[in-house]
């Protein structure tokens, strides 16, 4: 688009796709702040006046739903995604440095754990699970998280410790260090980007499923807050407020966690593939 | 070089004798031993090691709660399973061949190519076109990519319960369009041959943000000279585009592409929340729906895990594909 | 970890039992906490862990939980079928169903897994006295031709004759008419239809239940059914109704109190469904209580509190006036001051008793003559098509006569 022909044309028409896009959001937000029978009548205004009567009633909820909801999901979620990126980083740098056969079969092993939506196999991992002793645990829950989320984090991380050079590994080895001190002290600082998006979007899939948790925990040991979100929806349809107010307490969290690490997550996705 | 055993049994052979220094790279043994691998069993524990350490947490997690429950709904695939009708009995393949005449099955797998399609090529495409306009480094378009990105952050259950309220039939959509004049706007969930449809653009307002970004990257990875070569040499904006900027975004495209695949096989959240599967029969089942419904609703264990099993095996050849088909174009750059 | 609130029994507990609810718009946190109080203040010695499933649908989260080792002890309102002949629940025997007034309703094989202790008249059709008069209605319909004159007034005055749901989730709310329909052609005439079916005797195909189905079916091409119920969850099913987008609200009995408790700006009235001559036919299911595991720490502590639950005077006038139960405990009363839909709706099922017109609803069973496990809602998925019009009847009853076999292979 030659930009100075029009120059008005390029944000006009950006503008114009972010809004219509934005619309479902906007309608969310408009509504989090608005009084609970003016949502139905005029679902699309501007809150007046705004109030926090929504937000203050979720957070005070009778059996606080939220507030648990959302202890449990910041330890799941921090302790699983800590793990998962210490654990794919070494368990990708191992398999891309292997010069095994054994190792291009795991590689492509852990291929199939990427194709394979969760409710197919929960079934059968509780029953892994209750072996163990694990059901209905936090640990048990981090424990499936990290075994089904590894086949990303591994693909992620293969494709930069490809970037990084074998010459500076071997100088830190003949310099005496052992192979975990080197994989530690000069790898893993240069994966920074696949870390960042490692954990932005494992941070993402744990934050946001719902039917593991749900299942993994069972009733009775607490929930995670998307969990929640998806009980408040079971009673609460028609009290849009309440519902939406739910679902947006539920998602800060993640999306300030997103924004904080944006910056290096896109390089970080591609910058294995895409050579700038 | 002659070795007599009086010159083994007597030492070195005289200087004069003895032969040049190879100009390769100094043999194993004749290096100092600090610069050496470990050797016999050290080397042997010194791998175990490492691979104890680096290896063994990752796979083991995911052999306990990957493999084995693969395995396991491998297993079960070929017998009765039904935890409210035991006992459990081996049927072999029969599980197998009922699914190759179950109508809601084939029903649901059509339904799913048609859903992933759609994902696929509307996401991509309109990823593509919108990380174009917001190709430029102002902070206008850094917020919009931003809006964009967001969908992506959310759950797709807190999607789904957000485009339901759109999109029922006196929902905010069609108000809006009644207010426009529309007399009879169309039932977006409530008419069976459009429902799929809106499935379809649900999950691929959530992916859109994903393709912007991953486009994003890739467009500026585009050295300028390229195109201000192509420019001077007389190519039109979409001649540019098509020899110069689409080749270079093949990694992107590829990353994209398998993304899509994935997200749109597995669709099940969206399903459950908004349509359940309807309205009416097999209208708006996907593959993962309806193991889900066979296995859980139906206690069908066992067939619904023949299910499973042949959805993962479908989207392995699928993904195996796609990614072939699109590497290679990758390398020829 | 955080985690939910136990409530702790008055008494102490020396045996701890989780126990399975489920939170509606009508029966809240507060209202299962109250009620579980009530019990536990009647049963030393257990302390009661609340649990409660995500959205309403509370059989199939038990399976689920059960699946995955976790079934509750005590659960609350969940269909018996499969956990029965699977042995996962504990029989009742008759002396501890001596109180109730259909100790043998929901039986399988004779035995009661799920205390049946209140009923519910599905469907009553509820309608907007308004609207009904604004389009020249001055008698409710006692036979099905009158229903169809009625609807053909009220959709001359651009009225939508019927509200019905299934959409999002909720597929199960478009079941209602079906209900009434195979009542009053079906059940009337042959009360054990299920059972006989269970058998092989009849089918689906056969011309009663193809008629019921067939009406559906004609309603619907007759533009009698507002199509867009289909995309409407439950909550905006009932809400649909009260914001007058339809005249005719054919809804299981706890409806009532919703209306009654929240008003909407119209009178509502209830007309069981017509049938063909007009004679009464009162569809109604009998059950929806407590149930208990047999794997429960102790099961007979765990009867005597489900027991103590399902028979409490407040925990029932609660049940009353929050859900529009009818108890069927012996002896029972509904508290003086129910609101007039209520009372509309019990006067039904009275005259239904008295005149011996009571039969089963439909898909509501449970138990013995009740359809197998997961039939319920493939058949609520395929009204959808009778109601879309993409299937004719026959592919309907062809349909669920082959679901049939599947499910019970």
């Amino acid at each position: 688009m030659n930009d100075t022909r029009v120059p008005w044309l390029r944000p006009v028409v950006a503008l114009f796709v972010g809004a219509v896009f934005f619309m479902p959001l906007y309608l969310v937000l408009v509504n989090v702040f608005k009084h609970g029978a003016d949502i139905v009548p005029d679902p699309a205004g501007l809150p007046s006046p705004p109030t926090m009567d929504n937000i203050a009633a979720v957070l005070s909820r009778a059996d606080n739903l939220f507030v648990y909801g959302l202890v449990n999901s910041v330890a799941v979620t921090a302790i699983s995604i800590t793990i998962l990126t210490v654990l794919s980083a070494m368990l990708g740098h191992y398999i891309a440095r292997s010069r095994h056969l054994l190792a291009k079969v795991v590689m492509v092993t852990l291929l199939c754990g990427l194709l394979i939506p969760s409710p197919v196999i929960l079934a059968p991992i509780t029953m892994v699970l209750r072996a163990l002793g694990l059901m209905s645990t936090a640990p048990g829950l981090i424990l499936v998280n990290l075994g089904y989320y590894v086949p990303f984090g591994v693909l992620l991380f293969m494709g930069f410790v490809k970037s990084v050079p074998l010459e500076l590994e071997e100088a830190a080895r003949l310099d005496g260090a052992s192979t975990f001190r080197t994989f530690w002290q000069v790898v893993f600082p240069l994966l920074r980007p696949a870390s960042a998006s490692v954990l932005i979007f494992l941070g993402v899939w744990i934050w946001n499923d719902f039917l593991t948790p749900l299942i993994v925990l069972g009733p009775d040991s607490g929930t995670t807050v998307t969990v929640g979100v998806y009980r408040a929806i079971g009673e609460h349809q028609s009290d849009f407020g309440s519902v939406f107010a739910f679902m947006f307490l539920a998602t800060l969290p993640i999306l300030v966690f997103y924004l904080a690490l944006q910056s290096s997550f896109v390089k970080g996705l591609t910058g294995g593939a895409i050579k700038g | 070089m002659t070795h007599t055993r009086h010159g083994v049994r007597g030492g070195d052979p005289p200087a004069a004798h003895r032969p040049p220094l190879p100009s390769g790279p100094t043999p194993l043994r004749d290096r100092p031993p600090r610069d050496r691998p470990p050797r016999g069993r050290r080397r042997v524990s010194g791998r175990i090691t490492t691979f104890a350490l680096f290896a063994l947490p990752g796979l083991l997690a995911y052999l306990l709660f990957v493999l084995v429950p693969i395995g396991m709904t491998a297993y079960y695939s070929m017998t009765n399973r039904n935890p409210f009708n035991p006992p459990t009995k081996w049927v072999g393949l029969r599980n197998y061949a009922e699914l190759l005449g179950d109508a809601e099955f084939l029903k649901a797998l059509a339904n799913t190519v048609v859903v992933t399609v759609i994902v696929m090529v509307l996401a991509n495409v309109g990823g593509l076109l919108i990380a174009q306009l917001l190709d430029r480094p102002t902070r206008l378009y850094v917020a919009l990519r931003g809006v964009f990105f967001t969908p992506v952050v959310l759950s797709s259950v807190v999607v789904s319960v957000i485009w339901q309220v759109v999109l029922t039939d006196d929902g905010l959509l069609n108000s809006a369009l009644r207010g426009l004049g529309v007399e009879d706007p169309p039932g977006w969930l409530s008419d069976p041959g459009i429902a799929l449809y809106t499935i379809a653009w649900v999950i691929t307002w959530q992916m859109l943000g994903f393709c912007v970004v991953v486009y994003l990257a890739g467009l500026q990875g585009v050295p300028r000279e390229l195109q201000e070569a192509a420019a001077i040499d007389g190519c039109g904006p979409l001649a540019r585009f098509r020899n110069v900027t689409w080749p270079m975004l093949a990694p992107a495209l590829t990353i994209n592409t398998v993304m899509l695949l994935i997200t749109g096989f597995k669709a099940y959240d969206q399903i459950q929340v908004i349509t359940n599967g309807g309205p009416g029969t097999g209208t708006t089942t996907t593959m993962a729906f309806q193991v889900v419904q066979t296995s859980f609703n139906g206690n069908r264990v066992g067939y619904g895990s023949a299910m499973a099993a042949v959805m993962l095996v479908l989207v392995a050849c699928v993904s195996v594909l796609v990614l072939r088909v699109l590497q290679r174009r990758e390398v020829t750059r | 970890m955080g985690a939910e609130a136990e409530k702790p029994a008055a008494g102490g507990g020396n045996v701890t039992l989780s126990f399975l609810v489920f939170e509606t718009p009508n029966l809240d946190a507060a209202f299962w906490d109250a009620a579980i109080a009530r019990a536990s203040a009647k049963v030393p010695g257990v302390t009661i862990k609340k649990l409660v499933t995500p959205n309403v649908d509370r059989t199939g989260y038990a399976k689920q939980l059960d699946a995955s080792g976790n079934l509750p002890d005590i659960l609350q309102s969940v269909n018996p079928a499969g956990f029965a002949q699977a042995g996962k629940f504990a029989a009742f025997t008759a002396d501890e169903l001596k109180n109730f007034v259909a100790p043998t309703a929901g039986a399988v094989a004779g035995k009661i897994y799920q205390l049946p202790y209140n009923t519910q008249v599905i469907p009553v059709v509820y309608y907007n006295k308004t609207q009904f008069a604004e389009a020249g209605v001055t008698e409710t319909p006692t036979t099905y031709q009158q229903l169809l004159d009625v609807s053909a007034k009220l959709k001359a005055k651009k009225i939508t004759p019927f509200v019905v749901g299934g959409g999002g989730a909720d597929t199960w709310a478009d079941m209602y008419p079906l209900t009434g329909t195979v009542a009053t052609d079906v059940y009337k005439k042959t009360p054990d239809w299920l059972t006989q079916r269970a058998a092989g005797s009849v089918k689906f195909a056969d011309p009663a239940f193809t008629s019921a189905a067939q009406k559906i079916s004609d309603l619907a091409k007759q533009g009698y059914i507002d199509p867009a119920g289909l995309s409407r969850s439950y909550a905006d099913t009932e809400q649909a109704f009260r914001d007058g987008k339809g005249a005719m609200y054919p809804m299981g009995s706890w409806f009532a109190t919703s209306a009654d408790n929240k008003k909407p700006d119209f009178e509502i009235g209830a007309f069981p469904w017509p049938s063909d001559d007009g004679s009464l036919v009162v569809p109604t299911f009998t059950g929806g209580g407590t149930s208990v595991s047999s794997t429960a720490a102790d099961v007979d502590l765990a009867k005597k509190w489900a027991l103590a639950f399902d028979e409490d005077q407040q925990n029932n006038d609660a049940f009353v006036k929050a859900d529009g139960s009818i108890p069927a405990i012996k002896g029972y009363k509904p508290p003086a001051d129910m609101g007039p839909v209520y009372k509309a709706t019990v006067e039904i099922y009275e005259r239904g008793m008295a005149e011996n017109a009571i039969v089963n609803a439909f898909s509501q069973e449970t138990g013995d003559g009740s359809l197998p496990p997961g039939l319920a809602d493939k058949t609520a998925v395929a009204v959808q098509d009778l109601i879309t019009g993409k299937k004719p009847t026959s592919e309907f009853t062809a349909y669920l006569d082959d679901q049939w076999a599947k499910a019970t292979q």
